[in-house]
């Protein structure tokens, strides 16, 4: 497909693609020198007058968002609403005077973030349950992957089914599956392995993962020009040396910015783990504010924990743009 | 698009027809039903029960094997209404979530900086925030905010019940995405259209919808399928905030009759057929609005 | 067997044929485990409920200890939900549950529900005042909250408001959507209720707890093993629950944790 390029300042990138408004850079450097001392926050990074801001991943959000008149701005929004909800809080007492809202936060904040004394839970729970099943996906995919790709049919027609079976099956009824299909712990020759519920709700949503991953590693081993396979065969690879060898690791380079996206989906798609009962952020939340029972803090302790998951994720999709740029290979 | 003219215009436009009138009869099926009450055809008493109810009913006597909702009809309906919901829910959630991306990309490209960076702001907070947490912002802290109706027996009840709560919901979240989307497929138009349509005296609204839309919808295709796919998987999300959707009617079945393995096989046939459906429509799409030069 | 069915555990399927699942459940077992453990809820007070350290606390616990008491060995208790109980019970996670299960059909095929039955819970609403609503009839026509999987939605549904119910998954959901105003009342156990409106009286003072006599109180039943139920350990767990009721045991733990003695109670303890 002939697509012109997304690089800004190239030849035949449209307006959208470059920066928009030019004299407002200009502007901003400038003032940007003059404000610093103003801020006290660490100046701008050097560039040439070359270079753009999309060179190094940023767009008008970021720019937007990180400069310091928004910052200014933000702040005396979340200012004014904090000092709002307080003095709500305050007037709506009916008689005792009760915990403002801030304070309410802050007081739960510890048991969101981190889960319940003695067990793994909260956000803490969120993250790693992100980390085990991106682990045991990224490998049972990449050889799913693998297998997609190979000659032999009875290799690469059960792993095409198993990968279209799991990428098309909603993420939720593989949990409730996982979870209430598997026994709670396997005897192997003498030794028992205990299945508690967030393990099994990691196998439940490692099986996704693991199909998405092996579309992933087969469009970039497809990606790799046949001159590839060609020339390291003529060279006398075996088929699995050519894989270690030659393939993979020029794939490498073209799997991690989806691989990221995929993390970052992930991340976000392990708050389903309280619906089937696993005491993640969500569920803390949930008992939270019920335990509290004050209709005004539904707003802040769920935005709580919308910014707790966006803290996380947004500079994991940062980077990932970052890195696609970087990475983007130029067939 | 039917501006644009395809390399084969008439198996196309047969294929809409078709489209069209099965959507029609989908359609208006689904409207008696709501405004009788009724439905002008039973196919649970009418059709499914009559043809399986026996087989089924004695394989769950003899094997165990208990697909319920084929030959108890309360179980049929439900089954079959949370189906349809199911359905309704993706197809309102993928045109609303549609025109959210038509809408945003255009923001994402205009002049102001105000809406570009609303538009930016608005994408960053839905790609990155967890899709259930979302719909319970919205249905749990933002509906009690809403003015309230009264109804005619006694209580005020909000303004938006659940299921429309889960469409607002799913369709900004996919329209986030949709964005996305529809920005990498407008920034590969090549800036030569945008300058010959002004050159002829199109105004850039029009430019937009006569010249880089249609282009641009060719070009983003896939990854839309792919995204709308995301759309009716994450549907089953709406089981959290008693949307009665299949997986909830699936959920209370399970829950009565203990036949969890055979529920489970049932959500995977539908959901995965669901999809099947989707994809082949997209692919019929993409196939129908080919045009020479661009694309494989 | 319905729970023969595993579709995972390759690994787990071969393991089984090779080494067999874990069999707990009787009493020699349960001895020279020299631990009992029970499954109860921990979600649902009185009947199980979690104090502020997070000790499960309540009516069935205490039945719990004096099992374990009569057989001389030490209590562990494992807090269950309606979803996991019987799964927990055929595992052999726990030998024996007492978890509000109400008793039918369907569940007296997958677990041994040991008769005399302890318990029964009728059927109550905690209704909006506004909406005027004195029994299942009224609620034609109108929005319902209700536990998801609740054995009574069939019927209140189908029976009585004929438009799906407003169900969750859990009560705290339920009662702020009660709150919020998206349905009229929430359907749920008559004890439950009872015990939230004498325990929350300022939070529910524009509602009233309504008892639904169009539903016959469900009997609740512990349970064993399918395996076990003829069996020694399920011939002395029937002992008990008899010896329980006839000595005013229950009635006096019913006292203690609901603060009042139901009908059935009563009556089943004479």
């Amino acid at each position: 497909m002939k697509i012109t390029s997304f690089r800004k300042g190239a030849p035949g990138a449209s307006d959208a693609v470059n920066s928009p408004d030019k004299r407002n850079d200009k502007r901003n450097d400038k003032k940007a020198s003059r404000h610093i001392i103003l801020a006290g926050l660490p100046p701008l990074p050097e560039r040439s007058a070359n270079e753009r801001w999309g060179d190094w991943g940023a767009d008008d959000f970021t720019r937007g968002f990180f400069s310091r008149r928004s910052a200014l701005v933000i702040g005396g929004i979340v200012a004014v609403g904090v000092l709002g909800g307080e003095a709500y809080a305050q007037i709506n007492t009916d008689g005792a005077p009760q915990a403002g809202i801030l304070e309410t936060m802050l007081k739960w904040a510890p048991l969101i973030l981190l889960g319940r004394e003695g067990e793994l839970g909260g956000f803490a729970l969120n993250i790693v349950v992100s980390f085990i099943v991106m682990a045991i996906g990224t490998v049972t995919g990449v050889l799913l992957g693998i297998a997609q790709v190979s000659h032999a049919a009875i290799l690469r027609t059960p792993a095409w089914a198993i990968t279209q079976f799991f990428r098309n099956s909603p993420w939720l009824v593989l949990l409730f599956f996982t979870i209430l299909l598997l026994p709670y712990q396997i005897p192997i020759f003498g030794f028992v392995i205990p299945f508690p519920d967030w393990i099994k709700a990691t196998i439940g949503l490692a099986l996704p993962i693991m199909a998405n991953i092996s579309e992933v590693t087969r469009g970039a081993i497809q990606s790799i020009p046949t001159g590839q396979w060609e020339s390291a065969e003529s060279l006398a690879f075996s088929r699995s040396q050519q894989f270690r060898l030659i393939i993979l690791p020029q794939c490498i380079k073209r799997m991690i910015p989806p691989w990221m996206n995929w993390y970052a989906i992930l991340t976000m798609a392990t708050s389903l783990v309280s619906i089937v009962g696993v005491s993640d952020a969500m569920t803390l939340t949930k008992l939270a504010v019920d335990a509290d029972g004050r209709s005004e803090l539904l707003i802040p302790m769920y935005g709580m924990l919308l910014l707790f998951f966006f803290v996380y994720c947004y500079p994991i999709a940062r980077m990932t743009q970052v890195l696609e740029r970087r990475y983007s290979v130029v067939t | 698009m039917a501006s644009i003219v395809t390399a084969d215009s008439g198996s196309s436009n047969r294929f809409y027809f078709w489209i069209a009138a099965a959507a029609l009869v989908v359609f208006a099926y689904f409207a008696w039903t709501k405004l009788f009450g009724l439905a002008p055809v039973n196919i649970c008493t009418g059709a499914i029960i009559p043809l399986l109810g026996g087989i089924t009913r004695s394989l769950n006597e003899t094997a165990g094997i208990n697909i319920i909702y084929l030959y108890e009809p309360f179980e049929c309906q439900r089954m079959l209404n949370g189906m349809g919901t199911t359905i309704y829910l993706s197809f309102v959630c993928v045109i609303a979530s549609t025109i959210i991306g038509v809408l945003g990309a255009w923001a994402q490209m205009s002049n102001s900086k105000i809406l570009r960076n609303i538009a930016a702001g608005y994408i960053q907070f839905f790609r990155n925030t967890p899709p259930l947490v979302q719909m319970y912002f919205f249905f749990f802290a933002l509906s009690p905010l809403l003015p309230r109706i009264m109804t005619d027996y006694g209580v005020a009840r909000p303004m938006f019940d659940s299921f429309t709560w889960a469409a607002i919901s799913l369709s900004f979240f996919a329209g986030a995405f949709n964005v996305e989307i529809f920005r990498s497929g407008i920034e590969a138009v090549p800036r030569t259209m945008t300058e010959a349509a002004e050159a002829l005296g199109y105004t850039r609204p029009q430019v937009f919808r006569n010249v880089v839309l249609p282009l641009a919808l060719r070009v983003c295709i896939p990854s839309l399928t792919n995204n709308l796919v995301n759309l009716v998987k994450t549907t089953t999300l709406a089981f959290a905030i008693s949307v009665p959707e299949t997986l909830f009617v699936a959920n209370q079945i399970w829950s009565d009759r203990v036949n969890v393995f055979e529920m489970m096989v049932t959500l995977f046939v539908f959901y995965i057929g669901l999809v099947a459906v989707l994809v082949w429509m997209m692919e019929r799409w993409e196939k129908a609005m080919r045009i020479p030069g661009y694309g494989r | 067997m319905k729970h023969g069915f595993k579709i995972f555990g390759v690994i787990g399927f071969a393991a089984c044929m090779l080494t067999g699942i874990a069999v707990a459940g009787t009493i020699e077992d349960i001895k020279k485990k020299g631990t009992l453990v029970v499954g109860t809820k921990a979600d649902y007070p009185p009947y199980g409920m979690l104090d502020s350290t997070g000790k499960i606390v309540g009516m069935e616990p205490d039945m719990a200890a004096d099992v374990a008491k009569r057989l001389g060995v030490k209590l562990e208790l494992v807090p269950t939900v309606a979803s996991n109980r019987m799964q927990f019970l055929q595992q052999g996670k726990i030998d024996l549950m007492i978890s509000t299960m109400s008793v039918n059909d369907e569940r007296k095929k997958a677990v041994g529900i040991i008769e005399p039955y302890y318990y029964a819970g009728g059927v109550a609403i905690l209704v909006n005042k506004a909406a005027n609503v004195k029994s299942a009839a009224d609620l034609k026509g109108k929005p319902v909250c209700a536990i998801q999987g609740a054995f009574y939605n069939n019927r209140i549904q189908s029976e009585f408001t004929g438009q799906d119910l407003v169900a969750f998954k859990g009560v705290p959901e339920n009662e702020a959507a009660l709150l919020g105003g998206q349905c009229v009342g929430f359907v749920y156990d008559d004890v439950l209720l009872i015990y939230k409106k004498t325990a929350d009286g300022e939070k529910w003072k524009d509602y009233d707890v309504v008892a639904l006599k169009e539903f016959d109180p469900v009997p609740w039943g512990l349970a064993v093993k399918l395996e076990d139920k003829d069996t020694e350990w399920g011939k002395f767990m029937a002992a008990t629950t008899a010896e329980w009721l006839k000595s005013g045991t229950l009635l006096a733990l019913e006292k203690k944790w609901l603060g009042q003695n139901t009908e059935w109670l009563i009556n089943a303890s004479k």
